[in-house]
């Protein structure tokens, strides 16, 4: 479970984010949506601890990261952006070294490994080096690298950018099996005919604030409206347009 | 395309996605790996520091280990210095003028020395933290729990490593030259020194966006040994002793006296290991520094 209060992040002179609260509870998948720029990715990077917040509070499974900076980093897996691969290096080989960056020991990490690989269905892709995969195989191998130390929290930067439909939907498969497993997955997009298919409950943010958060029937009810891309406008206001 | 995910359940998989246990995939022995994610591993973690730096440093080798090409560029500025006095010794062969030649030689393969240290590990420096921005992959990395001293320090191992197999095989070349071995101590002059250069260029490296910038700056670090290795030839001031204890000149002279076959003073070097040495931590922490930096992490 991931609690965020009063969250605040500034770079220089520019407020990322200025008061993100919300609750990410377990066997859930929880979307953050927002245009570019509302503050998706810097929330989910100061969660994991990638960044530190400027202010406010993050709690993961109770655990704060001011704690033990170092290990909080153990409760959460991320996909944050998976053209970060190691060219050079194979699946396996990349499983292997974030697993022993997380500290499991030699044998058990074998097991795990294999484990993920069969999960994701990778067999065919293990032996060969990361350069030349396809953006579908990229997300896998990306995947099972923040999968490998079996994370109960799990934080989706855009995951479907860049992939076409079979891959979405297998993207999307994995992620249902993902939370029937009882994992708290925090996801954020912009594209909202995802969000609505995947999405148990959804936190709208708008210029680093949370605007609205519920189910996505219960905000299209708050808001009117009969569509979540209406009322995503309806809270945010941010409906734009294009004169030709 | 991606594929299907595999329907292939291990029965640890089926076990937790029909019990609702909490997540992760498989059992692993009596302890599942949520169980082993989630404890306090606290002691663990600490007593395997080392083998984290191992890690990092063990990732960074094998995979420059298989870029061929930039083993193949530092090979070649690695044994241009044997050939290149090679060669001037062949231009200078007149039997009559041997004795005076030889000084000369001697110096001309210390500044060499000194330039592999900076040119053998400057790919895998480049490839650490800028070629880690380049390709958006110092991201994930920071996402694992390790200090990003440790990271810095495990990249710099690496970097090390290469930077003192270069200096090895340079300083072989020239004793095959030479037709004798140096001392023993040399190594002491070595091993630091590809300390300093890795820890220097980890700290460029940290500044600079992408692989090219990095190249860029990396390669003007390279006027340092050799600057300074020139102006330790040629000018007189550098005849004076405080000079021993200047890192970088200090074991280029150690260096040259070596070669020649003198006797190298112990305390000197020790003393001069231990400047390197603290200048490297300097460079490390300006680096690890650096990397705290959000910049750094969003790659702008």
């Amino acid at each position: 479970m991931i609690e965020v209060r009063n969250l605040q992040k500034q770079f220089g002179a520019v407020a990322a984010l200025r008061d993100v609260s919300f609750l990410a509870p377990d066997s859930a998948i929880t979307g953050l949506l927002g245009a570019n720029g509302a503050g998706k990715s810097t929330t989910l990077r100061t969660i994991c601890g990638v960044l530190k917040p400027g202010g406010g509070e993050i709690r993961i499974d109770g655990a704060s990261p001011a704690d033990d900076p170092v290990l909080f980093k153990r409760r959460v897996g991320g996909l944050l952006d998976h053209a970060g691969l190691y060219s050079r290096l194979t699946p396996r080989e990349i499983f292997t070294f974030s697993g022993r960056l997380h500290g499991i020991p030699s044998r058990q990490l074998r097991e795990r490994v294999e484990e993920v690989i069969a999960f994701l269905g990778m067999q065919p892709l293990t032996g060969r080096r990361t350069a030349g995969f396809s953006q579908g195989e990229r997300m896998k191998t990306a995947l099972g690298r923040a999968l490998v130390h079996s994370p109960k929290n799990l934080l989706l930067d855009e995951p479907t950018n860049g992939l076409d439909v079979p891959s979405v939907r297998a993207l999307r498969l994995l992620l249902e099996r993902t939370r029937a497993a009882g994992a708290c997955i925090v996801f954020s997009s912009h594209v909202l005919e995802e969000v609505r298919a995947l999405c148990d409950r959804v936190v709208v943010l708008a210029q680093g604030r949370v605007v609205a958060e519920g189910a996505p029937a219960e905000l299209c009810r708050r808001a009117g409206v009969r569509t979540l891309e209406d009322a995503f406008v309806a809270f945010t206001g941010t409906a734009e347009v294009l004169s030709c | 395309m991606l594929s299907t995910p595999s329907q292939k359940l291990t029965d640890g998989m089926r076990r937790h996605l029909l019990t609702g246990r909490p997540w992760g995939p498989a059992p692993i022995g009596a302890t599942t790996v949520r169980e082993w994610s989630s404890r306090d591993t606290r002691p663990y973690l600490r007593n395997h520091v080392l083998s984290q730096l191992v890690t990092i440093a063990g990732r960074e080798m094998t995979d420059n280990w298989r870029d061929r090409r930039g083993l193949l560029s530092a090979a070649v500025y690695t044994l241009m210095g044997p050939a290149v006095v090679w060669l001037v010794s062949l231009a200078l062969r007149d039997p009559g003028r041997q004795g005076e030649s030889q000084p000369v030689l001697i110096a001309m393969m210390s500044v060499f020395t000194m330039v592999s240290a900076f040119i053998g590990g400057m790919n895998v420096a480049m490839d650490s933290i800028a070629g880690e921005r380049e390709r958006r992959s110092l991201l994930p990395l920071l996402m694992h729990p390790v200090t990003r001293l440790d990271l810095l320090l495990g990249k710099g191992l690496a970097v090390a490593a290469f930077s003192l197999a270069a200096l090895t095989v340079n300083v072989l070349g020239f004793a095959v030259l030479l037709a004798r071995m140096p001392p023993w101590h040399i190594a002491l002059c070595l091993v630091p020194l590809s300390l300093l250069a890795a820890a220097l260029q980890i700290w460029i490296s940290t500044v600079c966006r992408g692989i090219k910038e990095a190249n860029t700056y990396l390669s003007m670090l390279i006027f340092l040994p050799m600057g300074l290795g020139m102006f330790m030839v040629f000018s007189p001031v550098a005849g004076r002793v405080w000079w021993n204890y200047v890192p970088v000149a200090g074991q280029q002279l150690q260096l040259e006296a070596g070669l020649r076959g003198g006797e190298l003073d112990i305390w000197r070097l020790l003393f001069l290991t231990l400047a390197t040495v603290f200048l490297a931590g300097l460079a490390l922490a300006a680096a690890a520094h650096r990397l705290e930096r959000d910049d750094v992490v969003y790659g702008g």
